[in-house]
Formats: C-alpha cells, sequence, structure tokens
C-alpha cells in the first residue's frame, strides 16, 4: 500500500489514511481530551505524512513513523498549553501578590458546553480519567503499549527515548494507574 | 541463602508476561508461594485487560477528504498532482 501510495496512485492514500484514523484519531484525543483539537491534530499528522512519504523508510515500520509524528504533534500541542496555562496566573513580572492577581486572567465559571459533554461521555470512565491524570510522556507509553499494542522497542523508536527509560515509563504509569483506580474505589 | 533469594519476586517485565500467558512455568511456580507477587500480579492483568479493552474513536464524518484536500499525490515523474 505505501509502495503504491509512492507511485502517486491517490487510492493508496486515501487507503492510508481509512486504515489508520482511528489509532491515530484515538491516541491523540486521549492525549489532548479535545475531540476537535484531536481532529485538527490529526489531520496534520497524515498531511504531513502523505506529502512527506517518499521520504518514508521501509526499514521503520509505517505505523511507527505515524505514531511518532501524531505523538509529536499532541507533545508539542501540551507544551504550548502548558505555556499559556502558566500565563493565566499573572505577569511573569508582577513582584506582589496584588500584581500577580490583577494581571492575571480570570476565566470565571465556564459553562459546560455540548462538546463537552461529548468528552465525558466518551473519556468519562474512571480507566479514562486516570490516563488522563498520568503526565503526557507516560500517558503515551502506556497508550502505544497496551491500547495499540506496540512492542517497547517500536515504542523506544517512535519516541527517539532509549529502550530503558520507554520500561521505565510504562512501569511508573501503570503504579500511578493502578493507584489512582485503587484509591477512586475506596 | 534465602528464599527470596532463590526465589526472588516477579520483575515488572514478568509480571507483564503472566499477565499475558507467556511467562514460563518455573517462574509462574513463585505465584504459588508468593500472595504478595499473586495479588500485585492480579491487579496487572485487570488493569492490562481495561487497557486492552478501551474503545477506539473515529473522527467526524469526511475527514479522508479533508485530508486530501490538502496533500499534493505525487506523480510517477516526481511531480506533484495537486
Amino acid at each position: 500500500m505505501v509502495e503504491w501510495a509512492k507511485d502517486g496512485n491517490e487510492p493508496a492514500f486515501r487507503e492510508l489514511v481509512r486504515r489508520y484514523e482511528r489509532p491515530v484519531f484515538s491516541l491523540l484525543y486521549r492525549m489532548v481530551r479535545d475531540r476537535s483539537l484531536a481532529e485538527d491534530l490529526a489531520q496534520e499528522t497524515f498531511i504531513k505524512v502523505l506529502n512527506g512519504i517518499r521520504s518514508y523508510r521501509p526499514e521503520f515500520k509505517f505505523s511507527s513513523w505515524i505514531f511518532k509524528i501524531a505523538n509529536n504533534a499532541a507533545i508539542d500541542h501540551l507544551r504550548r498549553r502548558e505555556l499559556d496555562t502558566l500565563s493565566l496566573d499573572g505577569s511573569p513580572h508582577a513582584q506582589t501578590p496584588e500584581e500577580m492577581q490583577a494581571t492575571a486572567l480570570q476565566l470565571g465559571a465556564r459553562q459546560e458546553s455540548a462538546l463537552d459533554a461529548v468528552v465525558s461521555r466518551e473519556l468519562g470512565s474512571q480507566i479514562e480519567l486516570a490516563i488522563a491524570r498520568l503526565r503526557p510522556e507516560y500517558r503515551a507509553c502506556i497508550l502505544l503499549r497496551h491500547v495499540e499494542g506496540h512492542s517497547y522497542e517500536e515504542i523506544a523508536q517512535m519516541l527517539d527515548l532509549p529502550l530503558g527509560t520507554v520500561k521505565t515509563y510504562i512501569h511508573r504509569a501503570r503504579n500511578e494507574l493502578r493507584g489512582y483506580l485503587e484509591a477512586t474505589r475506596e | 541463602m534465602t528464599h527470596q533469594t532463590l526465589h526472588p519476586h516477579l520483575t515488572p517485565d514478568e509480571v507483564e508476561l503472566w499477565a499475558q500467558g507467556l511467562l514460563g512455568v518455573a517462574r509462574t511456580m513463585h505465584l504459588a508461594d508468593c500472595a504478595e507477587c499473586l495479588a500485585t500480579a492480579e491487579r496487572e492483568r485487570k488493569l492490562l485487560r481495561d487497557l486492552a479493552q478501551l474503545p477506539r474513536f473515529a473522527p467526524e464524518y469526511g475527514f479522508v477528504d479533508r485530508v486530501m484536500a490538502h496533500v499534493r499525490v505525487p506523480t510517477p515523474s516526481g511531480d506533484f498532482s495537486a
């Protein structure tokens, strides 16, 4: 299929999107917990993959290549969002608590939108909430390993991490998940 | 030499293998003697089963077309058609 796509076969391009749209979208949705944003990131991922298909190296699994690009998109977004969130606390130049408060962005009580309701219906189970509490690197590893079924070696390749780090992240993530789930049952 | 030295607790990798039914018999036997490892392994198996059963979600209808609107399909000569 990838070879056909490299030869400029448009149906092959479409088939590649159809084959991977659900796993890629599901990973991104669980990473960012926002349907519309996950769809934008998934679209960005496939556009990058398909426009760069000629640079794809077959010694790398195709699915690993797609997930690598998708995960990078999610992590980049989460890092940007973290910076935005920090700015909600007030100007970094503020020197007193009063100045911090005066420069902080006031969000107020936000009404739950219809989209929020969809997210809470789809990602509202205890296990989904526990996954959401993991730090993004752990979340990506645990989803790729235990939801998508990739090997530790593939995940290390996808995330550009040493194999030992991937194993540590996954073991810690599983411990944290068990901890969160047991705490909610008590 | 203590019992724990002779039969060390299962490592996280071994617990994962056991949960997948892939751990060798010799190490699996440890679970018969060690309530601590058995409890951990059973909790782990439940977690892995729950993770494996998570649903996959689909993007909104028309996703393929929205992607293809931004894709340049190469021609056999290496040019791009769109």
